[in-house]
C-alpha cells in the first residue's frame, strides 16, 4: 500500500491471519499480526501487509511485506523502523525470490548416495529428528560436537549456544564471509580497545559537515548500508550545506564515486595516512576544539613525511584534509572494512578512530557514538562474529580428527573460506555432517544429514540490528506466509532435540521458537522508552508484531566511556602482503559485489540481473585492471586474463577500469558456484577467494583477505561480458 | 468535498519525478524494486550480453578524467514521460499514448512488436520482450496482480508505477479527497534509500517534486530535443552529478 | 527465324539496325504469336530443377518465420538499440525495387518512348512481384504477427482506430494502393495478349487465357477504351510511384533518430529506387532474354537504352547522396559526425566502402556502349548496383540505430540464420514467381510490339530504304 501511515493506523488492533505453525510436538495455533489494520476479513485481491526482518545481509533492516491471497508480492522498508527507515537496498528488495527460489529443498534429506553424489532420499521428520538424536547421543564425548554458523539471527545463536552449553559442547563458532569481507571482528576489538566495550559504533554521517571514509563501503556492504545511504542523503541535503566527503581506498567504489573525492591511497596505508592527518592537526594546532595536548602522545612515533611517502599521497593533500577535517564544524573520521582485510588492519582502524578523538566528536552530533541497548541488552548475541583464526583452529580440529559431528548453519564455508585454509579437506575427516540449508550449495553438498530451515520470511525471530541506530531497537521477525514446504525452523528443531536430552531440557523448557520469542521480548514491555506499550503480555507480542520489533520514541545516543588508549603512542605499522613483489607485481582486491554480496545472492535471478554499478555487468565475474597497466599487459575488454597467486589460479575478463591504482587489481566476489542452483550455476565466474592467502590479522585474529599478491597473464581468449553500457560509447561523453 | 490545499490551476495532475544526482549513490535498488513490482523477465547472461536485458530504470554510470583525477557519476534513466514525445506518434496502432495526467502510457495487450517506438526514443529506454519470459516455479507466485504479466513481441517501459498511481487515486476518491503531496511513490522512489528520488505533480506549484523542479541545479535529459521530458534531474555539487 | 536477328547484338550500324527492323516488319503476325508463345509453353529439365531450387529456399525461409514466430523475435539478431534490421532492410529494397516497373510502364509509355515495348510487361510483373515481397515485411518484423489486422481501420466494437499519424500506416496505405494499381495496370496491358493467347493454345491453358482474357475481341471500341484506360492509369500512377517510396523513406526520416532526420530522405530514397529498380529490370531482362531465347525482341538497343537511363538515375541517386552527405559532415553534429566516422573509419567500414564502389563503378562503366549492349557485362554491372543499393539499406537502417544521443546506449547488430533466412524466402519467392510468371503469360507484350511496328516501320521505295513513322496513339 502507498498510503502515508499515521500513529492512528497503527493503534487498530485487528486479529490477523491465523496460521497453523506445525511446530513438534503439538501443533499450535498462532495468530499472525499484520502491520495496519486489513478489512474485517482480507478480502481476495486486497493486500496484507507484515512487518518481519530482513536477513540478506548482518544489518537487519525492517521490512514490511504485501501479501495477497496468501503469495508474499513486494517487500518494502518497515516505515517506522529506526534504522532503515523504509527504504530498503537492492539485496533486501530481493528477497523473494529466497522464498520462492525454485531451488529451495522441500524435506529433510539425506544424501543417499554419499557426499557429494547429489542423490537425495527425503526423510520424515520424526525420523530426521531420531537420526539427529541418535548422533549425539552416541558421540564419544560432547567436545566432539562442533556448530559452525554463519549469519544466524539472534535468538537463533542463544538457542543453540544454551543447547551446546547445556551437552558440554563448545560455542559456535560464526563466520559469515560478509562481515570477513566488512571486518566486523575487527571492528568489535576496535570498540573494545577505545571504548571498553565490543559494541559496534555508529558514524552519524547525517549531521556531519565533514567525513573522512577509510576503506568503508558505506553504500554498498559495509556494516548498515540502508542506514548509511539514509543518511548520506540527509547529509547532502542538510541546512549547513553539502558537506566534504572523502574516500581513502585503493579502489573506486560507488561510495567513492558519490563522494568529492578519492583518495587512491597505497593499500593498508590508510592507516598511516590517518596518522599523518592527526600529527598535522596536532602539530599545527589545527581546529577548534582547544588545546590538542592531551593527544599528542598518540602521535608520538609518527613522522608526516614518512607516512606521506608510504601511503603514496603528497603532504600538500594530507594537509589540506587536516585543515577541513579539523576545521569543521562536525567531522567523522571512518575505520572501514578494507582496512580489516590488511595484516596491520587493527593498527590502520585505530588511528582513524583516534582522529575522532582529535577533533572531539566522539558522542558528538555528526561524530561517532554508540547504540544505547536500553532494555535490549539481554537480547543482544555476543559475540557478533568470530575471527578467522577461531575458524582456523576449528578447521584444525577436524583434520586432526577431533570432530565426530559438525552441525552447519547460515553459512557456506566451502565456498565462504580461502581454498587454502584447507576447509574442504578437512570437512572429510568429520564423520557426520548436518547442514540446516535450505538450499544445496556447496558445503550441503558434503554433508550427509540436510535439515532445512525456514527461509526468513517464513520464520520466527528477533534480530539486534548492529550497529545500530540513534535509539535503542530490535527488529521482530514473523512468517509473512506459510511456510511453502515440509521444512523446519532450525530453532524448532533444536528445540525438539533438546527435549528429548536431560540436561538440554532443563536449559531449554520451552515448546517452541515462538513461545521462547514471547517470553523473551516481554522483558521489553512496560519500558518507558517504548515507542507502545500494553497492558498485556499477549496485547504486547501482538504490537511487537505489528510494528515489526520494538524501539526506543525517542533518540538515545550514548556517549562512550574512553579507555587509556589516548595515552598511548598509536602503533605505526606498515602493510605486508603474501607473494614477492617480483614475481607477483598487483595487489588483489576482492570486495563484495553489492548485489551478491559474499555469494549468498547468487541464486537469486534478479541480483544476478542486476548491474554492477561501476562496470556494469550482469551475471558474471571480472577483473579490474587499470587502463595504463592493461595497456603495458596488451589487455583489452573482455580479454580473459590469468590470475595467479601462490595459492591458486583464476581466469576471468578483464574491465578496463579507471578508478584502481595501477598496481591493484580487484574482482569481485560472489560467482563460481559449483552448486547453490540453477542462477547460481548458470552465471559466468570464477571464485577470488581460491586465490587468497590464509593469512591474519596478527592482533585481530581475522582473515587478511586483501593481503596476497598475485600476477596477471593473458589467456589469449575473449569473453564477452553483459553489460549495460555500450563498450563502443565508453567514455565519450561527459555529463554536465 | 473538502477544499483541497492544492494550488494547481490545472483539472489534471502532471506526474513528475526529480531526480537528485548529488544524492544517488548507484546501489541499485532501484533496479530490484522496479523488477519486483511490474514482472520483469529474467534475460539470462547471453541475452544480456546482446543488448537484451530488461531494465526499465537503469543506473548509468559516466567516468570522467584519468587516473589519478578520475570520478564517476551516476544517472538513473527511465522512461522520461515526455510531454512531446516521439514515440507516441509512430505507434500504427495506438499502444502508447499520451494520458491525461502527462503520463506516456503503454497499453500491453495493444501493442503488435513493430519497435517503432523504440527506435523513434532518443534515450532508448523502450524495452522488447524478445522472448516469453520464464519465471520457473514457484517464482511465479511472486508476481505483482496489479501488473500484466507480458509475453513475446511487446514493447514495455517505465509507467512511474501507474498502478499505484490509479490506486491511490482511487482510494482517495473513495475518501472523497485527491492524493495528497509524497502519496503516490512507484517502487523505486519509495525504496531509495539515499531519497534520491522524489515524485510528485509538477502541476501543484507547492509539492515537493515543484519546488525541486524549480532549483537552479535542475536540468532535463537532450532538451534539446524538444521532448519535454517528466523527468527532472538535479545536478550534483561540485565533484558530484 | 531469321539468323541475322538473334544472339549478338551488333554494334551500331545503321544497315543492319533497318536490316533488323526491315525483318521484324516483314515477320507475319503469327509468326511473333509463335516467337512469344513457344518460349512460355516449353518447360524444359532446367526449368524444373530451378523451381525446385528456389522451391526449397522458400520451403526453409517459411519454416524459419514459423520458427521466428513461434519462438519471438529474439530468434533474429535484432537488440537494443538496433531495434530495425534486416527484415527493414529488405522491405525497403524491395519497395525500391519496384519503382522501375512503374518508371518503364507508366513514364515511358506517356513520354512515348518506343524502346520501352518488349519490356514494359516484365517490369510490372516486377514491380507486382517486388511489392508482394515487400508487403511480406510489414508481417514479418511484427512482435505479435497474429494481431497485424489491427492496422486495417475496420469498424470494431471497441471503436478503435489505428493511428494513421503512424508512418508505418501511410505504408501500409501506399504499398496497398500501389500493388493494386499495378497488379491492375499489369493486367490491363495484358488483354490483348491473353486473347491471343487464349486463340493459339489448347487444354488448361486455353480455358485460363479464356478467363484472363475477358472476352476481348479486338474491336476498335475495346482498343480505343484500353487506350483510354492506360492512358489514365499511366497518368495516376505516377504520383503513387513518386508517393510510395517518399512514405517509406518517412518511416525513417520523421523520426530523431540521428542521420535518419534528414529533409532529403524522400526524393533521395525515390531516386535510389529507380536506380536500383531498373538495375534489377536489366539484369532480370538478361536473364531472361537468354533463358527463354527472346533475343529478337530483347535487342541491344532496349539494352543500351536501359544502360543509359540507369545511368542518369545512377548519377541524380549520386547528387542526392553527396548532397545529403556534405550537409552531415558540414554540420557536424556530435552523433552524426560519430555515424560518419563508423563509416568511414571504423567498424562499418567495409560496408561503407563496399556500397561506394558498388554504386559507383556501374557508372563508369556504364558509360560505355560495349559494357551497355553486351548483356553479361550488362548483367555484372547491374547486379554490382543491387549490392550496392542493398547495402545502402542496411547501413541507413541498421547501420544509424547503432549510435543514438546517449552513448551509454549505443550497440551493434549481428544477424542471425534466422533473418538470412527469410531475406533468402524473398529473394527466392520473387525469382520462383517470375519464373512460374513467366511460362504463364506471355513475357513480351506482343500486341505493343506490333503497334510499335505498325508505329515504326521501314518501306522500300524502289531501292531506297526509307524509315517510317505513323501517327498511332
Amino acid at each position: 500500500m502507498t498510503k502515508k501511515l499515521t500513529r492512528r493506523d497503527f493503534l487498530k488492533i485487528a486479529t490477523g491471519a491465523t496460521v497453523a505453525s506445525g511446530l513438534a510436538p503439538v501443533a499450535r495455533r498462532i495468530a499472525l499480526e499484520p502491520f495496519v489494520q486489513p478489512p474485517e476479513e482480507a478480502l481476495p485481491g486486497q493486500a496484507t501487509w507484515f512487518a518481519s526482518t530482513c536477513r540478506q545481509c548482518p544489518a537487519g533492516c525492517g521490512i514490511v511485506v504485501r501479501t495477497i491471497n496468501g503469495r508474499a508480492k513486494k517487500l518494502e522498508g518497515n516505515p517506522l523502523h529506526p534504522l532503515n527507515r523504509g527504504k530498503l537496498c537492492a539485496r533486501g528488495q530481493s528477497g523473494l525470490q529466497v522464498l520462492y527460489n525454485p531451488d529451495r529443498l522441500k524435506n529433510a534429506v539425506r544424501q543417499s548416495g554419499g557426499r557429494g553424489s547429489r542423490q537425495f532420499e527425503p526423510l520424515y521428520w520424526p525420523q530426521a529428528l531420531d537420526l539427529l538424536e541418535e548422533k549425539i547421543t552416541t558421540l564419544a564425548s560432547p567436545e566432539r560436537l562442533a556448530f559452525l554458523g554463519g549469519l544466524m539471527p539472534d535468538h537463533l545463536y542463544q538457542i543453540a549456544s544454551r543447547l551446546l552449553e547445556s551437552l558440554g559442547a563448545s560455542p559456535p563458532v560464526i563466520f559469515d564471509l560478509h562481515s570477513a569481507l566488512e571486518g566486523r571482528a575487527a571492528a568489535s576489538r576496535l570498540s573494545e580497545l577505545f571504548f571498553g566495550e565490543p559494541q559496534l559504533p555508529v558514524y552519524d554521517l547525517a549531521r556531519a559537515d565533514v567525513v573522512l571514509s577509510f576503506g568503508a563501503n558505506l553504500f554498498e556492504t559495509w556494516m548498515s548500508p540502508v542506514a548509511q545511504n539514509v543518511a548520506f542523503g540527509d547529509m547532502r541535503s542538510s541546512a549547513s550545506g553539502r558537506g566534504l566527503f572523502v574516500q581513502f581506498e585503493p579502489r573506486l567504489s560507488t561510495t567513492a564515486a558519490s563522494a568529492d573525492e578519492w583518495v587512491p591511497v597505497r593499500p593498508g596505508a590508510e592507516g598511516l595516512v590517518a596518522l599523518a592527518i592527526g600529527r598535522i592537526i596536532i602539530e599545527e594546532r589545527l581546529g577548534h576544539v582547544g588545546s590538542h595536548r592531551d593527544h599528542a602522545v598518540m602521535y608520538q612515533d609518527v613522522d608526516v613525511r614518512e607516512m606521506s611517502a608510504a601511503s603514496q599521497v603528497p603532504v600538500e593533500t594530507l594537509r589540506r584534509l587536516a585543515v577541513a577535517f579539523a576545521n569543521a564544524d562536525h567531522a567523522v573520521s571512518i575505520p572501514g572494512g578494507y582496512l580489516a582485510g590488511q595484516r596491520n588492519g587493527l593498527a590502520s582502524m585505530l588511528a582513524v578512530q583516534a582522529l575522532n578523538l582529535v577533533v572531539a566528536q566522539v558522542g558528538r552530533v555528526g561524530g561517532v557514538f554508540l547504540s544505547d541497548p536500553g532494555p535490549t541488552a539481554s537480547l543482544q548475541n555476543k559475540p557478533a562474529v568470530h575471527n578467522f583464526e577461531e575458524v582456523l583452529g576449528l578447521i584444525e580440529r577436524m583434520q586432526a580428527g577431533e570432530v565426530d559431528l559438525l552441525f552447519v548453519y547460515g553459512a557456506n564455508p566451502v565456498f565462504e573460506l580461502p581454498a587454502a585454509s584447507g576447509f574442504a579437506e578437512a570437512i572429510t575427516r568429520v564423520p557426520y555432517v548436518i547442514s540446516f540449508s535450505p538450499f544445496v550449495d556447496e558445503t550441503a553438498v558434503r554433508s550427509d544429514l540436510i535439515l532445512p530451515d525456514h527461509v526468513y520470511l517464513e520464520s520466527w525471530g528477533y534480530q539486534v540490528p548492529s550497529p545500530g541506530a540513534d535509539r535503542p531497537v530490535v527488529s521482530s521477525q514473523q512468517p509473512v506466509v506459510r511456510p511453502l514446504y515440509d521444512t523446519r525452523s532450525t530453532a524448532d528443531v533444536l528445540l525438539g532435540l533438546a527435549a528429548r536430552l536431560e540436561g538440554p531440557s532443563q536449559a531449554l523448557p520451552w515448546a517452541d521458537e515462538a513461545a521462547y520469542l514471547e517470553e523473551t521480548v516481554s522483558e521489553l514491555n512496560g519500558s518507558s522508552l517504548g515507542a507502545y506499550n500494553a497492558r498485556t503480555p499477549s496485547g504486547f507480542w501482538a504490537l511487537w508484531r505489528q510494528y515489526g520489533g520494538w524501539w526506543s520514541e525517542k533518540e538515545i545516543r550514548r556517549e562512550p566511556e574512553l579507555t587509556d588508549i589516548r595515552s598511548k603512542p598509536l602503533p605505526v605499522s606498515e602493510p605486508r602482503f603474501d607473494g614477492d613483489p617480483q614475481s607477483y607485481p598487483f595487489i588483489l582486491y576482492p570486495y563484495p559485489s553489492v548485489a551478491l554480496s559474499d555469494g549468498r545472492g547468487a541464486n537469486q535471478p534478479w541480483l544476478q540481473e542486476t548491474p554492477d554499478p561501476m562496470s556494469t555487468v550482469q551475471w558474471g565475474a571480472w577483473v579490474e585492471v587499470n587502463p595504463e597497466t592493461a595497456q603495458a599487459l596488451g589487455l583489452n575488454d573482455n580479454d580473459v586474463v590469468r590470475v595467479e597467486s601462490q595459492h591458486g589460479v583464476l581466469e576471468a575478463p578483464v574491465v578496463v577500469y579507471p578508478g584502481i591504482r595501477p598496481d591493484v587489481v580487484a574482482i569481485p566476489v560472489g560467482q563460481g558456484h559449483l552448486d547453490y542452483g540453477r542462477f547460481a550455476q548458470a552465471a559466468s565466474g570464477s571464485n577470488p577467494l581460491a586465490l587468497l592467502a590464509p593469512l591474519t590479522d596478527a592482533d585481530t585474529g581475522g582473515l587478511a583477505w586483501g593481503a596476497t599478491r598475485v600476477r596477471l597473464a593473458p589467456a589469449g581468449r575473449k569473453q564477452v561480458l553483459a553489460r549495460l553500457e555500450s563498450l563502443d560509447g565508453e567514455g565519450r561523453e561527459s555529463l554536465d | 468535498m473538502e477544499k483541497d490545499a492544492n494550488r494547481s490551476t490545472e483539472t489534471h495532475p502532471r506526474w513528475v519525478m526529480v531526480v537528485d544526482l548529488d544524492r544517488c549513490t548507484g546501489c541499485q535498488a532501484c533496479v530490484v524494486a522496479c523488477h519486483a513490482e511490474n514482472n520483469l523477465q529474467i534475460v539470462e547472461e547471453q541475452e544480456s550480453a546482446y543488448g537484451r536485458w530488461a531494465h526499465w530504470i537503469i543506473v548509468q554510470r559516466y567516468w570522467e578524467g584519468e587516473y589519478p583525477n578520475v570520478k564517476a557519476r551516476f544517472m538513473p534513466v527511465m522512461c522520461q514521460q515526455c510531454g512531446e514525445a516521439p514515440c507516441e506518434p509512430v505507434c500504427p496502432v495506438f499502444a502508447t499514448y499520451h494520458n491525461q495526467e502527462g503520463l506516456n502510457a503503454q497499453i500491453y495487450n495493444r501493442c503488435i512488436g513493430t519497435r517503432f517506438c523504440a527506435s523513434a526514443c532518443p534515450y532508448k529506454v523502450r524495452v522488447y520482450n524478445w522472448f516469453d519470459p520464464v519465471f520457473p516455479e514457484p517464482l511465479s507466485e511472486q508476481l505483482n496482480p496489479d501488473v500484466t504479466v507480458r509475453t513475446r513481441g511487446i514493447i514495455e517501459k517505465c509507467t512511474f508505477c501507474i498502478q499505484r498511481i490509479l490506486r491511490t487515486e482511487i482510494e482517495a476518491k473513495t475518501e472523497g479527497r485527491k492524493p495528497v503531496d509524497g502519496e503516490i511513490q512507484p517502487a523505486c522512489v519509495q525504496t531509495c534509500p539515499p531519497g534520491a528520488l522524489v515524485f510528485g505533480d509538477l502541476n501543484d506549484p507547492d509539492s515537493q517534486a515543484s519546488q525541486l523542479a524549480r532549483s537552479h541545479r535542475s536540468f532535463r535529459l537532450l532538451p534539446e530535443l524538444g521532448t519535454d521530458p517528466g523527468v527532472i534531474y538535479l545536478k550534483g555539487g561540485e565533484t558530484n552529478v | 527465324m531469321s539468323e541475322l536477328a538473334s544472339n549478338r547484338p551488333e554494334e551500331a550500324n545503321q544497315g543492319t539496325e533497318y536490316e533488323e527492323r526491315l525483318l521484324l516488319a516483314e515477320r507475319e503476325d503469327w509468326e511473333i504469336n509463335q516467337a512469344v508463345l513457344q518460349p512460355m509453353m516449353q518447360t524444359g529439365p532446367g526449368f524444373w530443377i530451378l523451381v525446385a531450387v528456389l522451391g526449397a529456399i522458400v520451403a526453409w525461409g517459411l519454416y524459419a518465420w514459423g520458427y521466428l514466430i513461434y519462438w519471438g523475435m529474439g530468434s533474429a539478431g535484432i537488440n537494443r538499440p538496433v531495434y530495425w534490421g534486416l527484415f527493414i532492410t529488405t522491405f525497403v529494397f524491395w519497395v525500391g525495387i519496384s519503382h522501375a516497373g512503374t518508371m518503364i510502364s507508366a513514364v515511358l509509355r506517356l513520354l512515348k518512348v518506343d524502346w520501352r515495348r518488349p519490356i514494359t510487361r516484365g517490369a510490372e510483373a516486377m514491380t507486382a512481384f517486388a511489392l508482394m515481397m515487400a508487403g511480406l515485411y510489414p508481417l514479418i518484423h511484427l512482435g505479435r504477427v497474429w494481431k497485424f489486422y489491427w492496422m486495417i481501420p475496420y469498424p470494431n466494437n471497441r471503436f478503435m482506430w489505428p493511428n494513421f499519424q503512424s508512418p508505418l500506416m501511410w505504408d501500409m496505405v501506399a504499398i496497398f494502393t500501389y500493388l493494386i494499381g499495378s497488379t491492375l495496370y499489369l493486367y490491363l496491358a495484358l488483354i490483348p495478349d491473353m486473347a491471343m493467347a487464349r486463340d493459339n493454345t489448347t487444354h488448361w491453358r486455353y480455358k485460363l487465357y479464356r478467363v484472363l482474357a475477358l472476352g476481348w475481341r479486338g474491336t476498335e471500341a475495346e482498343w480505343h477504351k484500353l487506350h483510354r484506360a492506360l492512358g489514365i492509369f499511366s497518368i495516376v500512377i505516377i504520383p503513387i510511384f513518386l508517393s510510395v517510396h517518399s512514405i517509406v523513406s518517412w518511416d525513417f526520416a520523421v523520426t530523431i533518430q540521428p542521420r535518419w532526420h534528414s529533409t532529403i530522405f524522400a526524393p533521395y530514397f525515390v531516386i535510389g529506387a529507380v536506380y536500383s529498380g531498373l538495375a534489377a529490370l536489366a539484369s532480370i531482362l538478361v536473364v531472361v532474354r537468354r533463358g527463354m531465347r527472346l533475343q529478337e525482341f530483347l535487342r541491344g538497343e532496349h539494352f543500351d537504352a536501359l544502360g543509359k537511363l540507369v545511368l542518369v538515375a545512377g548519377m541524380a541517386w549520386t547528387y542526392f547522396w553527396f548532397a545529403g552527405f556534405i550537409v552531415e559532415w558540414y554540420g557536424n553534429e556530435p552523433v552524426v559526425r560519430e555515424l560518419i566516422h563508423e563509416e568511414v573509419a571504423g567498424n562499418l567500414a567495409p560496408f561503407f566502402y563496399l556500397q561506394m564502389g558498388a554504386n559507383l563503378i556501374p557508372l563508369v562503366l556504364l558509360v560505355f556502349k560495349r559494357i551497355r549492349t553486351t548483356p553479361a557485362l550488362l548483367l555484372v554491372t547491374t547486379l554490382l548496383v543491387n549490392v550496392g543499393m542493398y547495402t545502402e539499406r542496411a547501413l541507413i537502417v541498421a547501420g544509424s540505430l547503432q549510435r543514438n544521443d546517449l552513448p551509454f546506449n549505443w550497440g551493434t547488430y549481428r544477424p542471425t540464420w534466422v533473418e538470412i533466412s527469410i531475406v533468402a524466402m524473398t529473394f527466392a519467392g520473387f525469382a520462383l514467381l517470375y519464373t512460374l510468371f513467366s511460362r504463364i503469360i506471355p513475357f513480351v507484350p506482343v500486341w505493343e510490339i506490333k503497334e510499335g511496328r505498325l508505329r515504326y516501320t521501314v518501306r522500300r521505295i524502289g531501292r531506297l530504304l526509307v524509315p517510317t513513322a505513323a501517327e498511332i496513339e
